[in-house]
């Protein structure tokens, strides 16, 4: 008896050993390539380094100077503005396109090529998007002004990226059309979950389509559009390579119109020298994220307690 | 167990590999831990470097070269001509990332590349991180060179205490490149100091601008073509924000060249700009739709389609409008501007890690510094404008065809006469892109002039804190 459990002890341990070398390789890369920057920056946050020679202890100076620098802000602003648009037309979008095929007396055929066809917008590089774009909106020889212009919904041309008025709204639309396909593979994903005694019952019942889709679909619908909900806005707060491009630099042309935070912490990082204040940037946008998702994450727990599945 | 461990091992191997070609991407300040989902973007692969190897395979001794402008590569290829024994390694790397570049391999202490270069608003930031080696030490002594080269390019390579560090092989001094035909035209002269008169300043620019648009043509492309000139006193003095008058002058001069319809409404460096310098282009102000034919047609009739007479660049523009005049070959003309100005220049110096300290001088010297290098560069770059004295005096009465046989060596000596260095510094760029950037906003009748200034006094201001701005 004594010998057995012995044995099996030995068993169990050289298993976790086995264990231990299946995760080695990702959590040495996770340390090396993660959580080491993630520690560096928030050390150098604390000093003046400049990307070369020594980082002197600056204490909580970085940080005094993001808070009341007004051009972060204005970032910031942009940022949400851009993210809140967007967000609102990917998941309509997404939604309606989920209402559609989901709904049992339509029996829309071939949902696998839709869903392909409205993921491919994703699979596209944001530089091709982006020149894509510019090409399509340009002011005077742009393929969207003249289509508007022929079909007489406008006299004159727009220039749709050369003003602030518009600038970041195309940016929003631009993101949510790369988006929404991703989104409705998700919702698509969570309605499919959803028992389809459910809509039989309503059928029978008598529950029209809109009775249907409020207190049937919406509701358990739920936990997956909060989910797409923070993954997007921790995406859209780090928002970068879309508007950088379409802009043209870091400066957020026009008028600082699209300068999102992470290009206000690449101006300071890469093109001033001034390291230590885009780490303090990197840090206070990462505590920005943190609340928001908190508080995503609470009105998610919240809800699922309140209701009885 | 043994056949349960290999497999383990070889399974976390693969996955190793897999996951280390993946986490490449990292390591800098924008690193967050919350990097899941959307704006993760797919992968960019553009390349901005290219590598090229002069010389022989089997040489004893390898040079690494890291430089902005493919030049150096043809440096290289006459140099191990020479120097059969040496091979020589070139990577041209694109200017935006080039500091980033450097700086990794610096702070990694890399012992190549050997030769590093930067352009002048580079270069304060690169000295003052050390990456060059002191070159008035021993055994180079550069400053047994000074008298050789151009006053300005020599400054350009001092540190701020006046430690030489890099030598350049060129100068980079802008004028106005002018079309000989209209000048002939409208001002019954082509003569380039005749014509450098309608250009003296900023108030007979616009004067000069009236007569030409007067006659159916357009002074400039766009209207940034004075931004070389624009530089008359340094943006920071003191650790004070300096907006003096000419930099005020010039922000209404290109408001009113904007304003007043004297340009073709252009932005410098696209198409359009290039087109002009072969002929007409068209003018479109934004009351004109280029989609309806009509219109279109009309516009032409009324002079809306027309010729450029002046561009501004630096001595660089010489190739650049060589490749572009087409049949105008011969009828573009240089004068000067309306103060000296200057912009770039490839500066070469050693890598402070380098280990092969004596072949990087040999190879500097040689491209700087050896006046039958430069004699042969001026042929091989058909046109550059070397920092050389002995080779410029040698070729001031070289003239130039393309420029209706002006002997342009002699002229941008002259101007680079005027250059001086000390009205640079290191906020240029960013100071230099806000202004712009308040200019545009005036021009376009977004902001009034007090609301763009007291915006661009923000933005020095919040970039960079130590700077002092009075309003």
């Amino acid at each position: 008896m004594a010998s057995e459990t012995k044995v099996k002890k030995k068993k169990k341990k050289n298993l976790n050993n086995t264990g231990y070398l299946f995760v080695a390789p990702f959590v040495i890369v996770f340390l090396i390539f993660n959580v080491y920057p993630v520690l560096r920056t928030l050390y150098l946050s604390f000093t003046d380094y400049k990307g070369f020679g020594d980082a002197i202890f600056s204490g909580g100076a970085n940080y005094s100077r993001v808070l009341h620098d007004k051009f972060f802000w204005r970032a910031l602003g942009n940022t949400a503005k851009i993210w809140g648009v967007n967000i609102v037309l990917q998941l309509g979008l997404a939604l309606l396109l989920t209402i559609v095929f989901s709904d049992i007396k339509y029996k829309i055929r071939g949902l696998g090529i839709f869903r392909a066809l409205y993921y491919l917008p994703n699979l596209i590089a944001a530089t091709s998007v982006a020149f894509l774009f510019k090409t399509l909106l340009d002011w005077r020889y742009g393929t969207i002004n003249q289509m508007l212009m022929g079909i007489g919904m406008m006299k004159n041309p727009v220039d749709w990226l050369g003003s602030p008025g518009t600038a970041p709204y195309v940016i929003s639309v631009i993101s949510a059309w790369m988006w929404f396909g991703n989104s409705f593979i998700m919702l698509m994903a969570g309605v499919q979950g959803i028992s389809r005694d459910y809509f039989e019952a309503a059928a029978i019942d008598g529950a029209g389509r809109f009775k249907v889709f409020t207190k049937i679909t919406m509701p358990l619908l739920r936990p997956i559009m909060l989910y797409v909900g923070i993954t997007s806005l921790i995406g859209g707060l780090q928002m970068f390579d879309l508007p950088f491009l379409i802009s043209g630099g870091t400066g957020g042309k026009p008028s600082g119109s699209t300068q999102t935070v992470v290009m206000y912490l690449y101006k300071f990082g890469f093109e001033t020298n001034q390291v230590g204040f885009a780490s303090a940037i990197a840090y206070v946008l990462f505590a920005i994220i943190l609340v928001f998702s908190v508080i995503q994450f609470k009105a998610m727990y919240g809800k699922k307690k309140g209701e009885v599945a | 167990m043994n056949f349960k461990k290999i497999t383990a091992l070889a399974a976390a191997g693969v996955m190793a590999v897999s996951l280390a070609a993946c986490g490449s991407g990292g390591g800098k300040a924008s690193d967050k831990s919350t990097s899941t989902s959307e704006s993760s973007d797919s992968a960019e692969s553009k390349s901005t470097e290219k590598t090229a190897v002069a010389g022989n395979k089997d040489a004893k001794e390898k040079l690494v070269v890291w430089t902005l402008a493919a030049d150096l590569n043809q440096f290289a290829e006459h140099y191990t001509e020479s120097h059969p024994d040496v091979q020589i390694e070139t990577v041209t790397i694109a200017p935006a990332d080039y500091p980033t570049k450097v700086q990794t391999a610096m702070r990694g202490k890399q012992k190549t590349p050997d030769i590093i270069v930067g352009e002048p608003q580079m270069l304060d930031e690169m000295y003052e991180a050390g990456y060059f080696e002191d070159l008035d030490q021993d055994p180079y002594n550069a400053q047994q060179y000074k008298d050789d080269i151009v006053d300005y390019v020599w400054d350009v390579g001092k540190d701020q205490d006046g430690v030489q560090r890099t030598i350049s092989y060129q100068i980079t001094p802008a004028g106005i490149f002018y079309r000989r035909d209209i000048a002939q035209e409208v001002f019954g002269t082509d003569d380039p100091d005749a014509v450098g008169e309608h250009f003296k300043d900023y108030a007979t620019i616009l004067q000069t601008g009236e007569t030409l648009k007067e006659k159916g043509y357009k002074i400039f492309a766009s209207d940034g073509e004075m931004n070389f000139f624009s530089g008359d006193s340094a943006w920071v003095v003191d650790g004070k924000l300096n907006v003096d008058q000419a930099r005020k002058d010039y922000m209404d001069l290109c408001v009113n060249l904007y304003q007043k319809d004297m340009t073709a409404y252009v932005d410098s460096w696209s198409t359009t700009w290039y087109q002009a310098m072969s002929g007409s282009v068209p003018v479109i102000d934004s009351d004109t739709s280029v989609w309806d034919e009509k219109q279109m047609k009309e516009a032409e009739k009324n002079g809306k389609t027309t010729e450029v007479f002046a561009f501004g660049l630096p001595s660089w523009g010489v190739l650049t409008m060589r490749d572009n005049v087409g049949d105008l070959s011969g009828k573009w003309g240089v004068c000067k501007g309306p103060s000296y100005g200057f912009s770039g220049g490839t500066f070469i110096g050693i890598s402070a890690l380098s280990e092969k300290k004596d072949l990087a001088w040999d190879f500097l010297k040689f491209c700087t510094l050896d006046p039958d290098t430069l004699d042969w560069w001026i042929d091989a770059s058909q046109g550059d404008v070397v920092s050389n004295l002995e080779v410029l005096e040698k070729h001031k009465d070289d003239e130039n065809p393309i420029y209706g046989n002006e002997k342009l060596y002699q002229f941008f000596l002259d101007q680079a006469k005027g250059i001086d260095y000390s009205k640079v510094t290191k906020y240029d760029k960013v100071i230099g892109d806000a202004w712009g950037e308040a200019i545009g906003k005036v021009k376009k009748g977004e902001k009034s002039k007090e609301d763009a200034m007291s915006e661009f006094y923000d933005v020095v201001e919040s970039t960079y804190p130590d700077i002092k701005v009075d309003r």
